[in-house]
């Protein structure tokens, strides 16, 4: 079983080392599918390491194995370890399954393209990266894997990078990230020197005897890392620039993965948070405000990439509510049902912005259905399970959370009317995208390239490796939601309850209520969008000039901290080159030589020429010496 | 051992010097000479006991009624920063036969000269070797800065020379104190000192070699006016001098002081950090960029060391040789860009990546190891160092925290500048990807780094023996 | 043995070197500082042979002839130079040989 888990682990590894090694002597496509076939080892392996816990009784489902010594300093040592357990099983077969139906789908995507190796080499490089974060069985590898995602992730955003724009997002990512990974350490540093370790199993039992402050300062630390990582307010503003990366990224780490690896966190350390309860329920919050500002955001997005990002966003709220009011089976179920549509959404965008020959503007587009009836269907599928529709996946997973919010008091119950009024939100902006792009009559750019494309890419819509991917999520779309219903029955759930353990558990009224409450604002919003944007005579969007403004100003988040921090830095770092360096670097010599000189020259005044000044001199100091002498005897 | 590891380099320049071989050819010697001391050096590990303390001794008297004697030796730590040495100072020469410099009999002579000096200093055993060894560092230094350096030479040199000297005229009071106080001025054999004056001679040079701020004003201009590889062995190798004489000598000799002067030290350490890092932000050039890095790293460096806990003082040796092999990487880096583009100005650069992959690939790998990425050494270095620090109070850590944001901005824009975006007025069609001479130069570095990222323990926890020795013990 | 006391002579011997050191700092001819320093020069002849008296033995008077000796090679060199400077026209001014200033 733990071998599984190396060759999950090392798999893509290996193949992003050999592409970079072999450089220029293997072809691009050669490239592609070494990365390919690597990431479907790497599920290869983690289905192994699956059917090997499963076989486990519940005991003995966590196994930890270490490779070697990392770093170790007298009574401090982190080995090179990693952990199986149902939770990390779950988190590699999403990553490698999904990851490889994505790297597939980007054999396709991005044929032709001059850095084709690198990219690939990139993209195996970053299902590593976050198989070592799920996998990791200490704080410190999870945070080496936290760090190495971010790395691939500024890697694949400015992948184009002649591109300014792109090569700033990726740099905006990154430092942003950067953050969190400092907040992280500082959590682990109270956890060094308060437990004595950094291992998963040692830090949670020491910290039942850390100060509330302390527990409090490591819960924080943690939050801010997967906050800044899962970009929920407010380290949320690198996300959507992100979009500037090919779209399969998108689809992989800005969807799938990466972005969900906060929600990860959190279920992993739930002992710290439970111990920290103010903090898991700040959790909760942001993830409330998050999925609210997010949906409203997207309603105004114009670029078919965004409005999905912005929905990422949203649905990471959601998760954080889930496992910030303990239902940590339902975050995660809603995070792999997520990684299913939310992939499958970006991946027909790619297919629609393919075919448009790089378009991504919304405008622009109309009428797709006509043209691509098979990318209609998928991205159908898509925005339904998306909004929640029973029996699609997304249903399940949301009302879920949403009634383990219900079932979880007071705070829950303001909670659950903000996951409620997300659904509707979701409704509106997601109905929105699929009527604008796919409905009406076919625009001009459509027109244009309605007769499909040149050698390669077969009929229609897109090559097989294209296609094949597309379809095989929007079955898990449809059917992925059916491991876990409410009431009836619950395997993912039952598994997952060894290693995090709900702290609620909705009533079948609740779970009931919420469902029906979901589902129809969820259906509203579908009205309004088709009221506003498909239906015959269209309705009029209403002016609100002041509110759209805000809202395409993503709430001047930007701006406040560009004012924040990149000004003051510019700021202060100019200040003290004008007022110390320069001074420091010039004067100090050139003070110094000018003291030398100025008293060589007094001194030198002493040295006058003439005879009878020196003669004074010396009958002078005869006498003081003579005196002295006398004086002495 | 230690003795043929000290002369063998000094020996070399010697022989170097006299011989009547062309440019290049004396390049190729003395390349072979350097490589020569990094097998020897090979062999030396191959012989250390890691759970003893001092090894590889030889002691000559020297002035016996004053108690000095050649005494020289290696502890883990101090292997390990002699191993640094000799490997970018091969690097180092390796490139300078690549780039055929003027005179080149006397360059590499001078180069050798000071390989052999910098292993001495991290040698010595006894105050006066030290000394001598640590000044003998300053004669090449001078020379090939002055000599082969850039326009603004004479001045750099100057300056370089002053703050030095001053530094060191001021330890040698403290080492004729010292010595006569305590009978010898051997460091295995003198006990301790609890006077405040004489440690802070030692510290004054110690703080002008790192450098701390604000005693930095020679950096810049001494990085970017020095020939590239001159640079790396100053950012590199250098100021780790400050490093092992900080350690060995004042933290071990002086716990008193050390106590009373930490948090002034700390806070120093602290501002440099913060200082260069931002200051390399806003800097125009890859050699700017790097000599402000170098500065705030070496400010980190110092807090781990005056952290005084194991976890601090572990992550500081560590780090030091990260960054060393980090910092020479990136001078001979902008060494190669400048003998491609003429200039290392981020305005007049861009769009070098597209065509160069080799290029491209080790600039990327260097710069985000530079950067302290989670999983490289130079993160494992950093986390050990702050999470020392933590322990004398959480605004340390806090403030090295954000130091990490600090670096992830300044490199990314250096990478950025250099690679990305469309082509820079400087850069054209010719300029070559990387040629096997200069792959052959930088890869070892890479490789090192790479190791070490996989493993950062083969050094951390080798540095000191299972059972402390009187200079671990005399830090606690 | 006749005459004032010895300590009469010292007298004599201080006036003549308080005259002399006078002269030499605060004339400006350099014959006359010349002169000015034979004065001094004899002045301590003179206090030689008065201790030379005073002990009895002949030591005084052996070092007076080679303080002597002595002042007659300087004023040799002195009055040489001060020749040179007249043939060259110069004015005869010890405040005006200011060259070696610092």
């Amino acid at each position: 079983m733990t071998q599984g888990a190396w060759i999950c682990l090392l798999a893509p590894l290996a193949g992003a080392w050999t592409i970079t090694v072999m450089g220029d002597t293997i072809s691009r496509r050669t490239a592609a599918w070494i990365s390919t076939l690597s990431v479907f080892v790497a599920f290869g392996g983690a289905l192994a390491t699956f059917v090997g816990l499963l076989r486990r009784s519940e005991e003995e489902r966590a196994a930890l194995t270490t490779a070697w010594t990392w770093l170790s300093t007298g009574n401090f040592e982190v080995g090179l370890t990693l952990l199986v357990d149902p939770l990390a099983a779950t988190m590699m077969l999403i990553v490698s399954g999904v990851g490889g139906l994505i790297v597939l789908y980007s054999v396709g995507y991005m044929d032709g393209d001059d850095e084709e190796r690198r990219y690939f080499a990139y993209m195996s490089f970053f299902v590593f990266s976050m198989l070592l974060l799920v996998q990791a069985g200490n704080f410190l590898i999870l945070l080496v894997g936290w760090g190495l995602v971010g790395l691939a992730s500024y890697l694949l955003i400015g992948f184009w990078h002649e591109r300014r724009e792109a090569v700033a997002a990726a740099k905006k990512a990154f430092i942003m990230n950067a953050f969190g990974d400092a907040t992280m350490a500082l959590a682990f540093f109270v956890l060094i020197w308060q437990t004595g370790t950094l291992e998963f199993a040692g830090a949670f039992e020491g910290a039942e005897l850390m100060s509330s402050t302390a527990l409090n300062l490591v819960a924080l630390g943690l939050l801010g890392g997967a906050v800044a990582k899962s970009a929920q307010i407010p380290l949320h503003t690198w996300l959507p620039d992100a979009m500037e990366g090919p779209t399969p990224v998108s689809a992989l780490i800005h969807a799938a993965t990466m972005v969900t690896a906060g929600v990860y966190l959190i279920v992993r350390a739930h002992p710290l948070f439970e111990l920290a309860p103010s903090i898991q329920d700040l959790a909760a919050g942001l993830g409330a405000i998050t999925l609210l500002v997010a949906g409203l955001v997207a309603l105004v997005q114009t670029d078919i990439k965004r409005v999905i990002a912005y929905s990422t966003m949203s649905q990471i709220g959601y998760m954080f509510l889930g496992v910030g009011l303990g239902a940590y089976g339902s975050g995660m179920f809603h995070l792999m049902t997520h990684a299913f549509f939310k992939a499958l959404l970006f991946m027909a965008a790619g297919l629609v912005i393919h075919h448009l020959a790089g378009e991504q503007d919304i405008r622009r587009m109309g009428g797709v259905r006509r043209v691509m009836p098979r990318t209609y269907l998928a991205f159908l599928v898509g925005s339904l399970a998306l909004v929640g529709i029973p029996p699609l996946s997304g249903f399940f997973s949301k009302d879920s959370i949403l009634a383990a919010a219900l079932a979880s008091g007071g705070y829950g119950a303001i909670l659950f009317v903000a996951g409620l009024l997300g659904a509707l939100l979701t409704g509106i902006y997601t109905f929105r995208l699929f009527f604008v792009v796919f409905l009406g009559e076919p625009s001009p750019l459509v027109k244009q390239h309605a007769q499909g494309h040149d050698s390669g890419h077969g009929s229609g819509e897109g090559p097989w490796t294209m296609t094949v991917p597309v379809a095989v999520l929007t079955l898990l779309a449809i059917i992925g939601g059916w491991v876990q219903i409410a009431g009836v029955w619950h395997p993912f759930g039952d598994r997952l309850e060894v290693v995090a353990e709900s702290l609620v558990e909705p009533s079948v009224v609740q779970d009931y209520v919420a469902s029906a409450f979901a589902v129809g604002l969820g259906l509203l919003g579908m009205g309004i969008a088709w009221a506003f944007y498909a239906a015959r005579r269209r309705r009029e969007l209403p002016r609100a000039a002041a509110a759209r403004n805000v809202l395409e100003h993503k709430l001047y988040f930007d701006e406040l901290y560009d004012a924040l921090f990149y000004r003051p830095a510019v700021w202060i770092a100019g200040i003290w080159r004008r007022w110390i360096e320069e001074p420091l670097i010039g004067g100090s010599i050139t003070g110094l030589s000018l003291g030398a000189r100025r008293a060589g020259g007094a001194l030198g005044e002493a040295q006058s020429g003439y005879l009878r000044s020196y003669a004074l001199a010396i009958a002078t100091a005869v006498a003081v010496l003579v005196v002295v002498f006398v004086a002495v005897q | 051992m230690t003795t043929a590891l000290i002369f063998l380099p000094l020996a070399g320049a010697l022989l170097v010097w006299l011989l009547p071989l062309p440019g290049r050819a004396s390049g190729v010697l003395a390349t072979l000479i350097a490589l020569a001391e990094v097998a020897l050096f090979a062999v030396a590990v191959g012989r250390f006991d890691f759970g003893e303390s001092l090894q590889l001794v030889d002691r000559q008297s020297w002035f016996s009624d004053l108690g000095v004697s050649y005494h020289v030796g290696f502890f883990g730590f101090s292997l390990w920063l002699a191993g640094l040495t000799v490997v970018v100072c091969a690097a180092a020469i390796g490139y300078a036969t690549w780039a055929n410099r003027e005179r080149a009999r006397a360059y590499h002579g001078l180069l050798l000269f000071l390989t052999g000096s910098i292993v001495g200093v991290f040698a010595a055993q006894d105050l006066l070797v030290f000394y001598v060894f640590f000044e003998a560092m300053l004669i090449p230094l001078y020379v090939l800065i002055g000599v082969w350096g850039g326009e603004r030479r004479a001045f750099a040199t100057v300056k370089f020379v002053v703050y030095t000297m001053a530094g060191s005229l001021l330890m040698l009071a403290s080492i004729i104190v010292f010595g006569l106080s305590q009978g010898t001025f051997d460091l295995v054999d003198s006990g301790v000192s609890s006077n405040d004056w004489v440690f802070l001679g030692f510290l004054a040079a110690f703080a002008v070699k790192a450098p701390l701020f604000p005693f930095h004003g020679w950096l810049v201009d001494a990085y970017r006016e020095s020939p590239s590889e001159v640079a790396a062995i100053l950012s590199g190798v250098v100021s780790k001098a400050a490093v092992y004489g900080l350690f060995r000598i004042a933290i071990a000799k002086f716990p008193e002081p050390v106590q009373d002067f930490q948090v002034p030290i700390l806070v120093a350490a602290t501002i440099g950090l913060v200082y260069g890092s931002l200051l390399a932000f806003r800097a125009r050039d890859v050699r700017s960029v790097t000599a402000y890095s170098s500065m705030a790293q070496m400010g980190l460096i110092v807090m781990g060391l005056f952290s005084l806990n194991e976890l601090g003082i572990n992550g500081a040796i560590l780090q030091s040789v990260a960054h060393g092999l980090v910092s020479a990487s990136l001078f001979l880096l902008a060494g190669m860009l400048e003998t491609r583009t003429g200039t290392s100005a981020f305005a007049r650069l861009g769009g070098l990546a597209r065509g160069r992959p080799d290029l491209a690939t080790v600039l990327l790998v260097v710069g985000i190891i530079a950067l302290a990425v989670p999983g490289s050494v130079s993160f494992a270095g950093e986390f050990l160092i702050l999470a020392g620090i933590y322990a004398e109070g959480w605004g340390w850590a806090a403030i090295g925290a954000g130091a990490i944001v600090l670096a992830a901005m300044y490199m990314l824009r250096l990478i950025s500048a250099v690679l990305h975006r469309s082509r820079g007025e400087a850069v054209r069609d010719e300029a070559l990807d990387l040629r096997p001479a200069e792959l052959a130069v930088v890869l070892p570095l890479l490789a090192a780094l790479l190791f070490l990222s996989a493993s950062p323990n083969s050094i951390t926890e080798r540095n000191f023996p299972i059972q402390r020795a009187d200079v671990a013990e005399a830090a606690e | 043995m006749q005459g004032p006391d010895v300590t009469w002579y010292l007298v004599v011997s201080a006036l003549l070197f308080s005259i002399g050191t006078l002269g030499v700092l605060l004339r400006r001819s350099p014959l006359i500082v010349l002169l000015s320093l034979e004065i001094m020069l004899n002045s301590a002849n003179l206090a030689l042979i008065s201790f030379s008296r005073l002990h009895g033995d002949h030591d005084g008077q052996i070092f007076a002839l080679a303080v002597m000796a002595v002042a007659a090679s300087e004023v040799v060199v002195g009055l040489g130079l001060i020749v040179a400077v007249a043939r060259r026209k110069l004015i005869l001014d010890v405040d005006r040989f200011r060259v070696l200033r610092g």
